[in-house]
């Protein structure tokens, strides 16, 4: 390790650890020794971090840093060559690149949390839990291999669980963290397999680093080089890769385990722009996109299709919602399964880049949303909002940048636009050659993107539209609406400005991601196209995006739609087929509702069969075998009782019935004996008489 | 001056024990009971220090005839796979013993049983000697009859009786066995005519080949093998064999529940190690899918029937069963992390079975009932209450960083190690493997869902008549706590101890992998 790995390392282990020291005194002395002062406490922890990791970043870029690994040994698995499950670090572009954004974000949040969270009773507790889930988020993006990774991804499960439940009070978020942690290990339990199987074909192979491509060797060398590995990847990998990828589903909230995610916005919004943006969610793209060394075609083909769905029913719902939060909720999944699709279908590069520029747009959005619901006396449904623009227009403006990043917003017939159009755009060429590729139904995995790319600017700007345009709906709300506190609308536009600002040719976050992908691609250890191949696809989808202008026509259809409220949209959803898709979508197309009746409940009932049949037929047999055992006994004692004592008090009474007979004989009277003595003597004489004749 | 101290380890709390039974005043037996306790602590602390992590084989020997006619030793010695243990027994005895502060009837009665029980537990861990092993193992049932049987809740008697009965049925199992391998062992030609009960010689390849498939006593191997499954599969206990359990922690009072699970049924998974595998390693190779089956079955069965729970000390019995089923299925599978996953899983369920079952009882003391459903907003009512829960039941849900996950993880990555043992067919192991991991989803389930509608929501009304948590139950839930979290992050304090025994343990059982 050089002097500057070693700088690195010790500066992003700091910037890891220190959310952590900051959680920890805030539990101890957030309530009585802190008290106001915990958020500034936090914060400044937090920006500390950041700082590190920026530093990091610098000198890891600038110094031209080959990545590296530090390990410590943790849990020592005996017989195995390495011998240990580690935990520790693994440096690359992409590290240094997540760590700066998470720490950013992190920071923002934790600044708008001041103001948010201002009043709450567990003030200093929620500083606590943000921090911890921060450094467990910072935890996967350094995690140098699976266990690392799992170890804190559960961790993420934890904290999650307490933020979404943060108002535990309530049986909403009760349910929701619940929700959210359940599903989350059913993830978990397929990221398990799928490190098992790897464990058992690679041994403690599979406990290095896998994006450094060691794993990817080790496969290969244990089925003779890599030629043959790449034509004929053997069944196992696929399996393994699919099992890790269950992870990445429970965590980005894919179809099917994606009910949690809409649910989780019973949590304090801030969590809601954390969790939903930089870090939980972006930890199952995370995985796969680290992951992706090992991953088969057929693995690909898997996650596409999860991608696929989830990108496109979400965009429905997120279209349907009058929640501003859900809508929000909705359009995160949507736009994970851009991610998703993205890394299955091989637009590694821009599906990481997605995730950056979405991380900084929806949280923005979220924070937004989270400024307009306090304003509103905690009102979060649409239908009471409107024409808030004037009240709050810094809130507005930071909320129409981001509606035009996530739409794509570009200059018709060019190339520049904001940082939303280059990511997304991105994977949808990286669906094409994908498609391409696959002929014939594969083309589905480009309609659907293509179709979302025109959904997406429709529901941003009716939700835009809804809340910021038009005339009040709600007199009460709108009379009392103002703008929120600086603490909050400071996050709010530098989130704002970046998401204006990652661009390609202004910030580095993609130069990041292209390096991590040659150093792939260099050990031959990838499937990918290169970022030539993605730019003949990007250039086959300016016609069916319309040159640039379907960001624009479809803007102006939702804000001209919903500008006076739902009066338009209400006639359109009576028209026959689209009230039913209307109906449907509203219901989530019934996943909730099929999940609680058909898999909770089902659960549920076969607790209650099995602690019955434990009760009544398990221990039944138990208390039964006493029963015969008490019931023979008494049957023994009956008999002991009755018949062997039986026998021996009816031995004594034969004899004594005898000798009551007897005694009759013997009344002790001397004549009564002399006449008997006479007449047996004369009878035995008689007798001997008759016996010597014959 | 070691092997003096591992006898007095034996004896000291029976002595303690007589002289409470003897102590009229309930207040200096506890004193006296406290303090024989913390001195088995210190004697076990000084143990592990000079214990020698680079040795195979038992430390302290101490090894005196005791009836020679038929070649009985007073054998005792420690070594890696009792050292974890008993200073888990002592470090937990004393907690128990501090648990057990309220108790007013018979306070001298109770502490002198639970002494005695504190001799039984170090016996069994302590033996070299299968006829001293056994009849330690039936010290430790009597003053738990007892303990349950007067201490206990409303149906005590049935529930001591039950436990009694139980364990006894699975004790004559092992006696029997211990009968017939005493005949069979004359038979080793190297041992010279000689029947011996030593464990050390028992486990040598001389005996073992007798049991070996196509060696001269195969079939009485098998059996054997499954007679003392069975013996130790209830102590763990093992689904089915389990219905004891839950009616034992039910009416068992708190401290006693706190020691039954988190020492008492680690003497099933020790007595495993100990015994059944290293006699019988061809015949547990045999039959191994069957054994690791029952493993899984406990695993899920048991998960799934504390979610069906509606009393919390029940679902947390059950958690037992479920949490157990690891140690049996990590045994099962034969392999080194299989082996150190269960052998983490006993320690780590120790810390926590006990840690859960206090937490249940310092709310039953106050409430009076142990309905779940008629709790809520705990957390509210009582935040570092709260916060410690939180703790210990996520501990026992396998969060990483607390003392639930390493046995868990070790245990599922040694199942999928097993599918590199010959003759293994990956997919039963796959199978297997993939069932025990989906236990972890209902783990989370029944303890969310328990926490959910214990801690969440608003406090009750009631709540408000609860004499506040003292010091006494804080410092206890925190040394827990602590624990739980101390071993999360450093499992290799246990496994330190435990590599030389285990390397010895798996080549002599013939997977050294």
């Amino acid at each position: 390790m050089t002097q500057t790995q070693a700088t690195i390392r010790t500066l992003l282990v700091l910037s890891t650890v220190l959310p952590l020291a900051s959680a920890i005194v805030t539990l101890f002395f957030g309530k009585n020794t802190l008290k106001k002062n915990t958020g500034w406490f936090a914060v400044g922890v937090m920006a500390v971090s950041f700082v590190m990791s920026l530093i990091a970043a610098f000198q890891f870029v600038s110094g031209d840093v080959e990545p590296f690994t530090w390990l410590i040994p943790w849990i020592p698995v005996p017989g195995t060559d390495a011998g240990y499950l580690y935990l520790g670090l693994y440096c690359d572009h992409l590290t240094v690149g997540l760590m700066v954004m998470v720490t950013l974000i992190s920071t923002l949040v934790h600044l708008y949390s001041i103001g948010y969270m201002d009043g709450d009773k567990r003030y200093e507790r929620f500083f606590c839990y943000l921090s911890a889930f921060t450094f467990s988020m910072l935890g996967i993006v350094t995690a140098n291999g699976l266990m690392q990774l799992f170890v804190f991804w559960e961790l993420v499960g934890l904290t999650s669980y307490l933020l979404i439940g943060f108002w535990f009070e309530k049986k909403g978020p009760q349910q929701a963290c619940k929700k959210a942690f359940v599903m989350n290990r059913i993830g978990d339990t397929g990221f398990l397999i799928g490190f098992g199987i790897l464990f058992y074909q690679l041994g403690a192979k599979v406990l290095m680093p896998v994006a450094d491509g060691g794993m990817f060797d080790a496969i290969a060398m244990s089925l003779g080089g890599k030629e043959g590995i790449m034509e004929n990847p053997p069944m196992w990998l696929t399996m393994a890769g699919i099992g890790l990828f269950f992870g990445a589903i429970g965590k980005s909230a894919q179809f099917p385990l994606h009910t949690w995610l809409p649910d989780a916005m019973e949590g304090p919004t801030p969590v809601s722009s954390i969790v939903h943006s930089a870090t939980m969610v972006a930890a199952g793209v995370y995985l796969t996109a680290r992951i992706y060394p090992i991953l088969t075609p057929g693995a690909h083909l898997f996650i596409s299709i999860i991608g696929l769905i989830t990108l496109v029913m979400a965009a429905f719902m997120a279209m349907v919602m009058t929640d501003i939060k859900r809508v929000l909720a909705y359009s995160t999944l949507s736009q994970l399964g851009y991610m998703i699709l993205g890394v299955g279908t091989g637009a590694y590069i821009f599906a990481l880049f997605h995730l950056i520029t979405h991380a900084f747009f929806k949280c923005c959005l979220f924070q937004c949303s989270g400024s307009v619901i306090n304003a509103a006396h905690h009102e979060q449904d649409m239908t009471r909002y409107g024409g808030l623009a004037k009240k709050m227009p810094q809130t507005a403006l930071a909320y129409g940048i981001c509606t035009l990043a996530i739409a794509g917003a570009s200059i018709p017939f060019s190339t520049f636009g904001i940082s939303g159009f280059y990511s997304k755009d991105g994977i949808i060429g990286g669906t094409y050659n994908y498609a391409q590729a696959l002929g014939g139904w594969g083309w589905l995995f480009f309609i659907g993107p293509i179709l979302v790319a025109y959904i997406t600017p429709f529901y941003m700007a009716r939700s835009f539209a809804l809340t910021f345009m038009g005339k009040p709906r709600d007199k009460h709300i709108h009379d009392h609406a103002h703008e929120a506190p600086w603490t909050m609308t400071v996050p709010q536009l530098v989130l704002a400005v970046m998401a204006l600002i990652s661009v390609p040719w202004f910030l580095p976050w993609q130069d990041l991601i292209v390096a991590t992908q040659e150093k792939m691609v260099a050990m031959g250890t990838t499937w990918a196209p290169g970022i030539d191949e993605l730019e003949v696809g990007i250039h086959h989808i300016h016609g069916p995006l319309l040159y640039g202008f379907t960001w624009i026509l479809m803007l102006g259809l939702g804000i001209w739609m919903y500008k006076d409220g739902f009066g338009k949209a209400s006639r359109i959803v009576r028209l026959p087929v689209i009230k039913q898709l209307y109906t449907w979508t509203l219901n989530k197309f019934y996943f909730d509702a099929f999940y609680d009746i058909f898999i909770v409940e089902v659960v549920k009932v076969f607790a209650r069969i099995c602690s019955f049949f434990d009760q009544y037929v398990v221990d039944g047999l138990v208390n039964l075998v006493a029963y015969i055992m008490r019931g023979l006994s008494d049957l023994t004692r009956w008999f002991d009782n009755r018949i062997v004592d039986g026998l021996v008090n009816g031995a004594s009474d034969v004899v004594r019935a005898c000798g009551q007979t007897m005694r009759a004989a013997q009344p002790g009277r001397i004549r009564i004996y002399v006449l008997l003595l006479l007449v047996s003597s004369v009878v035995a004489t008689l007798l001997t008489l008759v016996v010597t004749m014959v | 001056m070691y092997e003096t101290l591992l006898n007095w380890l034996i004896f000291i709390p029976a002595l303690g024990g007589l002289v409470c039974l003897f102590t009229p005043s309930g207040a200096k037996a506890k004193q006296i009971a406290l303090g024989t306790s913390i001195v088995s602590l210190i004697i076990t602390i000084m143990l592990a220090a000079a214990f020698q992590t680079d040795v195979s084989g038992p430390q302290f020997v101490t090894s005196v005839d005791w009836i020679t006619a038929i070649n009985v030793k007073y054998s005792i010695g420690v070594d890696g796979l009792s050292m974890p243990l008993i200073l888990l027994s002592s470090a937990l005895s004393v907690l128990v013993i501090a648990a057990a502060w309220n108790i007013d009837k018979q306070t001298n009665v109770f502490m002198a049983f639970y002494l005695f029980l504190m001799t039984g537990m170090f016996g069994v861990f302590l033996s070299l000697d299968l006829i001293l092993f056994y009849v330690f193992f039936e010290i430790s049932l009597l003053p738990m009859y007892f303990l349950i049987g007067i201490w206990g809740g409303p149906r005590k008697e049935y529930a001591a009786i039950k436990f009694f009965l139980y364990t006894l049925a699975g004790s004559i199992c092992l006696l029997i066995t211990m009968l017939g391998l005493y005949s069979i062992t004359s038979e080793a030609p190297a041992l010279g005519g000689q029947n011996t009960w030593d464990m050390m010689t028992l486990q040598s390849e001389v005996v073992q080949s007798l049991f070996a498939q196509g060696g001269p006593h195969w079939v009485f191997g098998c059996v054997a093998f499954w007679l003392t499954f069975i013996a130790f599969a209830i102590k763990i206990p093992v689904a089915p064999f389990h219905t004891w359990l839950p009616d034992a922690h039910v009416e068992a009072p708190t401290p006693i529940s706190m020691i039954l699970a988190g020492v008492l049924l680690k003497m099933g998974g020790y007595a495993l190690l100990r015994i059944t595998y290293p006699l019988f390693p061809e015949a547990a190779a045999y039959y191994w899918v069957c054994i690791a089956s029952i493993g899984v079955f406990g695993i899920i069965y048991g998960a799934l029937c504390a979610m069906g729970q509606t009393d919390w000390k029940k679902l947390v019995a059950y958690s037992s069963v479920s949490h157990m089923g690891y140690v049996t299925l990590g045994i099962a599978v034969l392999t080194r992390t299989g082996f150190d996953g269960a052998y983490f899983q006993m320690i780590g369920h120790g810390i926590t079975s006990a840690m859960m079952f206090f937490l249940v009882g310092v709310l039953y003391e106050r409430a009076h009932h142990r309905e779940i459903n008629r709790f809520g907003g705990m957390w509210l009512h009582w935040p570092k209450y709260g916060g410690w829960s939180m703790l210990g039941f996520f501990a026992g849900m396998g969060l990483p960083g607390l003392c639930g996950f390493v046995g868990e993880v070790m245990v599922l990555l040694g199942t999928f190690q097993a599918a590199e043992r010959a003759g293994v067919n990956p997919n039963t192991v796959y199978i297997l493997g993939s069932l025990a991991a989906f236990g972890v989803v209902l783990t989370a389930g029944y303890i969310l869902w328990m926490f959910q509608r214990i801690y969440m929501g608003k406090p009750r009304e009631e709540y408000a008549e609860y004499a506040p948590i003292n010091a006494r139950e804080y410092a206890i839930m925190i040394v827990l706590g602590v624990a739980a979290l101390v071993f999360g992050i450093v499992p290799a304090l246990v496994f330190n101890i435990t590599d030389a025994t285990f390397n010895s343990l798996m080549r002599s059982i013939g997977f050294a992998g």
